[in-house]
C-alpha cells in the first residue's frame, strides 16, 4: 500500500455509536419499510442508503420527504455517542499530516451538527455530504478526492459494514475494516478490505507502519 | 518449505555484516525451533536469508560473573539451562519456569537468545494469514478464536501475546541483556527489550532487536538476600504448550515484610506484563495468608479482554494469589 495522505471518514459507526431507530424510521416512513430497527445503526444506515440510492434514479425524494429524513438524521445525532478514542486519535493523525475528512451520507445539516457537538471541527480538513455530493454511499468519497485533488489510491476509507467497502471500491479508496463488532468483523473480513482496525486510536500506528514500509521500498 | 540460502559465520562482527548486508530479509538462525517452523509454513515474513550463529563460539555458557551473577550465552539450549547446577543454587525460580517451556524434546533444540525474541505464535499467522506481522493490514487474532494466544490487556495493531516465558522469569531478577551491533555492543533490560509490539525495521515485533543486531547474552544480577521467587503457568495441556496465563514473581522480603517486589505476568500480553500497581501495592505488607486475595483485588484493571479470552484475566489473578501462597509457606 502506498503512502496514505488522507482519510475520509464516516461518522456512523466509525466515529460514533449511533441509535438505528431514526434510520429505521426514515425507511419506514420514506419508503415504505417495515418490521422492528435492527441492533446495528450501521447497517440500518446502510441499509437506508441503498434505498436513498434507488430512489434517486426512480423517484427521487420531494422536499417535504428530505426534511423529515434531515430532521430524524439531526435527532440520530443527538443520541449518539462519540467514541472515545476519536478525539485523541484525530488529533495525533493531524499532527502527523494526514489529511481527514468526513465523507459521509448523512445530510449536511447532520453532519455539521454531529462535527459541532463533539468538537471535531479543529481537526477536519474539510466537510463533504450527500448534499454537496448530489448522492450517497461512494458519491460523496468522490466529491471529496475530487475537490481535494486526492489520488484514490492515497486516500482510506473507514467502515464497518459490506456496502461501506462496496462504496469505497467504487471511489477507488482503500476499504478498512472498523472491527466495532468482531462476529460482523469476522463476516465482512473475507470481503477483503484492504486492513482492519480494532478502534481508531490504532491508525496512527498504521501510518506509521506504511510509512517505514514505503521508506523501506 | 520456503527456499533459503544459510550462512555459517564464525564471528558475531562476521554475522553481523551478513545481516547489514540482506537487511531483513535474513535473520539469526540458532535452535530454530521457531524459524524453521515459519520456514516451513511459508510464510511471507519468513526470511530467505538465515545467518546460523552455532559454528560462533562464546555464545554457548553459562558461568558465574565477578559480582556473583550469571552470565548465560545468548545460544545456550535450554536443557542446559534447566540442567544447571549454577543456575539452580542461584535462582532456582528460572530453572523451574524453563522446565515449564514447550517439551523435553524441544529444550534440547531451543536457545534462550530464541526463547526471548521468537516470533508470536498466533494460529492465524502461522497460518499464513495476511496479518499485520505477514504482509498484511488486519489483526485476525482480534475478530476470530482469540480463547489461546491473544492478547486480553489490549494491542497494537497485532493482538497475539508475546509467548516467551524465559522473559516472564527473568524480569523478576532485574536481568539484563547484551547485544552486539554494528556500532558496538548495546545493554538493555530484558523488560526494555521485550516491550511488545513495536514498528522496528518496518515491521510489527515484540522485541526491539533490530534486524543487524545479535543476542549475545543474559546477565543475571546476584540474588539478593532475602528474596524468593516463584514462577507459575498455565497452559492448555501438560506440556509443549504456551502460557494461557503465567508469573513471574520476586519478593524482597526483611523476616515476613515485603521491601520490594516483582510482578511479571506472561501469556496474557503482547509483552512480558509488569503489574506495578501490584508492585506498588506489595511494598511494605506482611507476607500472609490474606495478602492474596488483597492483590488480587488491585491486579489487572487495565484488562481489556478480547471476546473470547476473558478468563485469561482470572488465570492471571489465580496465579498471583496461589504465587503468594507459595511464597509465604
Amino acid at each position: 500500500m502506498r503512502q496514505i495522505e488522507a482519510l475520509l471518514l464516516e461518522p456512523v459507526g466509525c466515529l460514533a455509536e449511533f441509535p438505528s431507530a431514526p434510520f429505521h424510521e426514515i425507511a419506514v416512513r420514506l419508503f415504505g419499510r417495515k418490521g422492528k430497527p435492527g441492533p446495528s445503526a450501521s447497517r440500518s444506515y446502510w441499509r437506508l442508503l441503498n434505498l436513498i440510492d434507488s430512489a434517486a434514479t426512480e423517484k427521487p425524494l420531494n422536499a417535504e420527504k428530505k426534511r423529515i429524513a434531515d430532521n430524524l438524521e439531526v435527532e440520530a445525532v443527538d443520541a449518539a455517542s462519540i467514541y472515545e478514542d476519536v478525539a485523541p486519535a484525530l488529533a495525533e493523525l493531524k499532527s502527523m499530516g494526514i489529511r481527514l475528512v468526513v465523507a459521509s451520507s448523512l445530510s449536511h445539516r447532520a453532519a455539521a451538527r454531529f462535527i459541532e457537538r463533539n468538537s471535531l471541527g479543529e481537526f477536519l480538513s474539510s466537510v463533504y455530504t450527500r448534499d454537496q455530493a448530489g448522492g450517497v454511499k461512494s458519491a460523496p468519497l468522490l466529491s471529496a478526492l475530487r475537490a481535494l485533488s486526492i489520488p484514490p489510491d492515497k486516500a482510506m476509507f473507514l467502515t464497518d459494514t459490506l456496502e461501506g467497502i462496496k462504496a469505497a471500491r467504487e471511489a477507488g479508496v482503500h476499504p478498512i475494516l472498523m472491527m466495532n463488532d468482531p462476529d460482523e468483523a469476522q463476516r465482512l473480513a473475507m470481503h477483503n478490505p484492504a486492513g482492519g482496525v480494532v478502534s481508531l486510536h490504532e491508525m496512527p500506528d498504521f501510518f506509521r507502519l506504511l510509512a517505514a514500509q514505503n521508506q523501506r521500498g | 518449505m520456503k527456499k533459503v540460502s544459510i550462512y555459517r559465520p564464525t564471528t558475531v562482527d562476521e554475522a553481523i555484516q551478513i545481516l547489514s548486508l540482506h537487511g531483513t530479509s535474513a535473520s539469526v538462525y540458532a535452535g530454530g525451533t521457531d524459524l524453521l517452523v515459519r520456514l516451513k509454513n511459508r510464510l511471507e515474513q519468513a526470511p530467505s536469508y538465515l545467518v546460523d550463529i552455532k559454528k560462533i563460539d562464546h555464545l554457548r555458557y553459562i558461568k558465574e560473573d565477578e559480582q556473583g551473577g550469571v552470565e548465560i550465552g545468548a545460544a545456550t539450549k535450554l536443557a542446559e539451562l534447566a540442567d544447571s547446577r549454577l543456575l539452580q543454587e542461584k535462582y532456582p525460580m528460572i530453572v523451574e519456569a524453563v522446565g515449564k517451556i514447550s517439551s523435553p524434546e524441544l529444550r534440547n533444540a531451543s536457545t534462550l537468545g530464541g526463547d526471548l525474541l521468537q516470533e508470536v505464535w498466533c494460529q492465524y499467522l502461522r497460518g499464513g494469514y495476511s496479518c499485520w506481522r505477514n504482509g498484511g493490514y488486519l489483526c485476525y487474532g482480534a475478530i476470530g478464536d482469540n480463547s489461546y494466544y491473544h492478547s486480553a490487556m489490549g494491542g497494537r495493531l497485532c493482538y497475539a501475546v508475546y509467548p516467551g516465558d524465559a522473559a516472564t522469569a527473568l524480569i523478576p531478577f532485574d536481568a539484563r541483556a547484551k547485544l552486539a551491533t554494528p556500532q558496538g555492543e548495546k545493554e538493555l533490560s530484558i523488560e526494555q527489550m521485550v516491550p511488545g509490539d513495536m514498528l522496528v525495521d518496518g515491521k510489527i515485533q515484540s522485541h526491539v532487536v533490530r534486524y543487524n543486531e545479535i543476542l549475545t547474552s543474559v546477565v543475571i544480577p546476584p540474588p539478593k538476600p532475602g528474596v524468593r521467587a516463584s514462577f507459575e503457568k498455565l497452559r492448555p495441556r501438560g506440556v509443549w504448550d504456551f502460557a494461557m496465563a503465567s508469573l513471574g514473581m520476586s519478593l524482597q522480603l526483611r523476616d515476613k515484610t515485603i521491601e520490594d517486589s516483582r510482578v511479571v505476568f506472561g501469556g496474557i500480553s503482547g509483552k512480558p506484563y509488569r503489574e506495578k500497581t501490584v508492585e506498588a501495592f506489595l511494598k511494605g505488607k506482611t507476607l500472609s495468608p490474606e495478602l492474596g486475595e488483597q492483590a488480587v483485588a488491585v491486579a489487572l484493571a487495565d484488562a481489556a479482554p478480547l471476546k473470547y479470552n476473558a478468563t485469561k484475566i482470572d488465570m492471571a489473578k489465580g496465579l498471583l494469589a496461589s504465587g503468594l501462597a507459595r511464597l509465604n509457606t
